[in-house]
């Protein structure tokens, strides 16, 4: 049935922005701002088509050691290097287009095609992933620390809780989490590597933290919602309607391909009102 | 110590951490040649040849003619992104204002060839209708920022994908050229096509008009009120407050402007090199544009070498590319690495204050 496909294809194009999103949250909530979600994610799509052509699941395994490692180079930037962290991100991201782009042309020239993992898993490890998560932020010291560190280095530090491992810690852990969410795009989705092929999902899954309030059950929840508005997308061009009015082909592919980004930036602008950042988000560890 | 060799220290610590980051670059570029599976030094080399001209053979002016064609949107963005940041807004969007000031250009190029209008007249028409259209794409994230306190990182990147595929829509199905294979608009009128300097290089007249801009960007920073008002916003929003700035109207001002000097490129590109819309056209300029602001510590003079260096280096990777087949992907990549040593130095101007 036609609504039970967009239901499970929303689900299923939320998963990398569900991930990514999680990593978001970890990461501005011990006070690092991360728009190089969408290099993490567009690394870990590349690794995982590399590494796991033979294997998929070591793929998998790649895909989230370089996630850990792109994390912990932010942090540094960040946090040692004290640069700001807009400009480590946008760093990031180009560096990853860069290399990724390079290491396709030349290790695939002529494309590649691995065999897909199924997505079930997937999603179940995303959905699983955002209630331990909400779970470890709210009810253990280590989440209580790391809200602590976003919230106010300063006082965390005189209350005996040295910030940055804590924030190498969790903007390691969203590095992993959005490079498997770009795992998840080559190897379970689609089962190749394109260039630029997250196209833009990082910066949706940002714009889901900011949504969310930086919280990762309303986070999770608004991925969601943008996984739907991708999956609209899809669905509507494969179902091939026609809607031609006022002299506009609503249905064009073109159009249709800018409808997730006019939905997110509604949803942003309608709900964002309400939302307060990390106090500390942007900062170094002081 | 001497005056001199005071000024000579002051110069070296301004310029140290560039040099630093250039030669982290060369050997990160290095490494990757060599994957590449060529040697870094002939790479290298035919990177420094294409950039420049200087060849071993002789001067090519015709490379040096590419690179400073390629410079020119790079000079825009480069103001462009600086203005906005220099009033404390971070304006990610260039590549979708670009994008939309380019189509404004092309429609109204195209049209005009219905028309025998002078070119004296139809020209500064196209470049404002770029102008407006960059300066809307801009100013609404600006208004957003402003209305809602959405941050405009996020809405200008989101508007850069509207933008592409609303341009893409609008040329595939309403402003296509019935007499060509590709999905691109009409060609403008010969009336308006800019003259190269160089033959076959793009290198026009649209390079002057950008310094022009970046001269008179130094200037209205540092003499009109509007400049002042700029900075005060970008270095203290509250102070300017209760100076009696409205703040919010300048911030979306700064945005607009930003947008209408990004559109200006791409009106610039169809102009001199194109001669028509075509899906691409702004290209990774939007980008790169960032890296030249920041690199050039936002401010005129400093955005003007950047954004020569770094025209000269994306169009040196290209001509290595050919030369050697190295991909020019490590043209990006250096970009990458001298906008992380770079933004050491943009610290110093940030908004966010260091401490926490």
């Amino acid at each position: 049935m036609w609504a039970e496909a967009l239901f499970w294809a929303a689900l299923y194009g939320a998963v990398p922005i569900v991930l990514a999103g999680l990593g978001g949250v970890i990461s501005e909530r011990s006070g690092v701002a991360n728009i190089a979600l969408e290099g993490f994610l567009l690394a870990g799509a590349f690794v995982g088509v590399w590494a796991g052509q033979q294997v998929p699941l070591i793929g998998v395994l790649a895909a989230l050691a370089l996630g850990g490692l792109l994390g912990l180079l932010h942090a540094f930037l960040t946090q040692k290097a004290r640069l700001d962290h807009l400009v480590s991100g946008l760093a990031i991201n180009l560096m990853a287009a860069g290399v990724t782009r390079f290491l396709s042309m030349r290790l695939f020239p002529s494309g590649i095609e691995v065999p897909t993992l199924h997505r079930a898993p997937f999603l179940i490890l995303a959905l699983c992933l955002a209630a331990l998560i909400t779970f470890v932020l709210y009810r253990t010291p280590f989440g209580l620390r790391l809200r602590a560190v976003g919230e106010n280095p300063t006082s965390a530090r005189t209350s005996g809780i040295d910030p940055l491992p804590i924030r190498y810690i969790a903007v390691s852990i969203s590095g992993m989490l959005a490079a498997l969410g770009g795992a998840y795009i080559s190897l379970a989705d689609v089962g190749t590597f394109s260039r630029d092929m997250s196209a833009g999902k990082g910066f949706v899954a940002l714009a889901a933290v900011i949504f969310g309030k930086w919280k990762p059950l309303e986070t999770t929840g608004g991925a969601v919602l943008f996984g739907f508005f991708y999956a609209l997308q899809t669905q509507v061009q494969i179902s091939g309607i026609r809607a031609k009015l006022f002299g506009i082909e609503w249905a064009s592919p073109a159009l249709l391909d800018s409808l997730p980004y006019v939905l997110t930036t509604i949803a942003l602008v309608a709900f964002v009102g309400r939302a307060v950042a990390p106090r500390a988000l942007g900062g170094t560890a002081e | 110590m001497t005056g001199g060799s005071v000024l000579l220290f002051r110069a070296a610590r301004m310029v140290a951490p560039a040099l630093v980051s250039l030669v982290a670059a060369l050997i990160v570029a290095g490494v990757f040649i060599r994957l590449a599976g060529a040697d870094p030094f002939t790479a290298l080399a035919s990177l420094f040849y294409g950039s420049t001209g200087l060849e071993p053979s002789g001067f090519n002016i015709f490379l040096l003619a590419q690179s400073l064609a390629r410079a020119t949107p790079l000079l825009l963005v480069g103001i462009a992104v600086s203005l906005g940041l220099r009033a404390g807004m971070f304006n990610i969007g260039a590549q979708g204002q670009m994008t939309l000031g380019a189509l404004a250009a092309a429609i109204v190029g195209a049209a005009a060839s219905r028309y025998p209008v002078s070119p004296l007249l139809l020209v500064p028409l196209l470049l404002g209708c770029a102008a407006l259209a960059g300066a809307v794409w801009a100013a609404i994230p600006g208004w957003l920022r402003t209305w809602r306190g959405v941050h405009e990182v996020i809405t200008t990147i989101l508007f850069n994908y509207i933008a592409i595929n609303l341009a893409d829509y609008l040329v595939t199905y309403h402003l296509r050229d019935p007499a060509s294979i590709g999905v691109q608009t009409r060609e403008i009128a010969r009336a308006v096509w800019l003259s190269p300097l160089v033959p076959g290089s793009g290198l026009t007249a649209g390079f002057y008009l950008a310094l022009a801009c970046t001269a008179l960007f130094s200037i209205a920073m540092k003499r009109t009120v509007l400049g002042y008002e700029i900075r005060a916003v970008g270095l203290a929003p509250e102070a300017a407050r209760v100076a009696g700035i409205a703040v919010s109207r300048i911030q979306v001002k700064a945005m607009a402007v930003s947008g209408a000097l990004a559109g200006l490129a791409g009106a610039l590109e169809v102009l001199s090199i194109h001669h028509r819309f075509l899906s691409g056209v702004s290209g990774s300029y939007g980008f790169d544009g960032i890296a030249v602001a920041l690199l050039g510590g936002m401010n005129g003079l400093g955005v003007a070498v950047s954004a020569l260096f770094f025209g000269c280096l994306l169009s040196g990777a290209n001509y290595m590319q050919m030369q050697t087949s190295v991909p020019a992907a490590v043209g990006v990549i250096v970009q990458a690495v001298i906008i992380a040593g770079a933004g050491l130095r943009f610290m110093r101007f940030s908004r966010k204050e260091a401490t926490s």
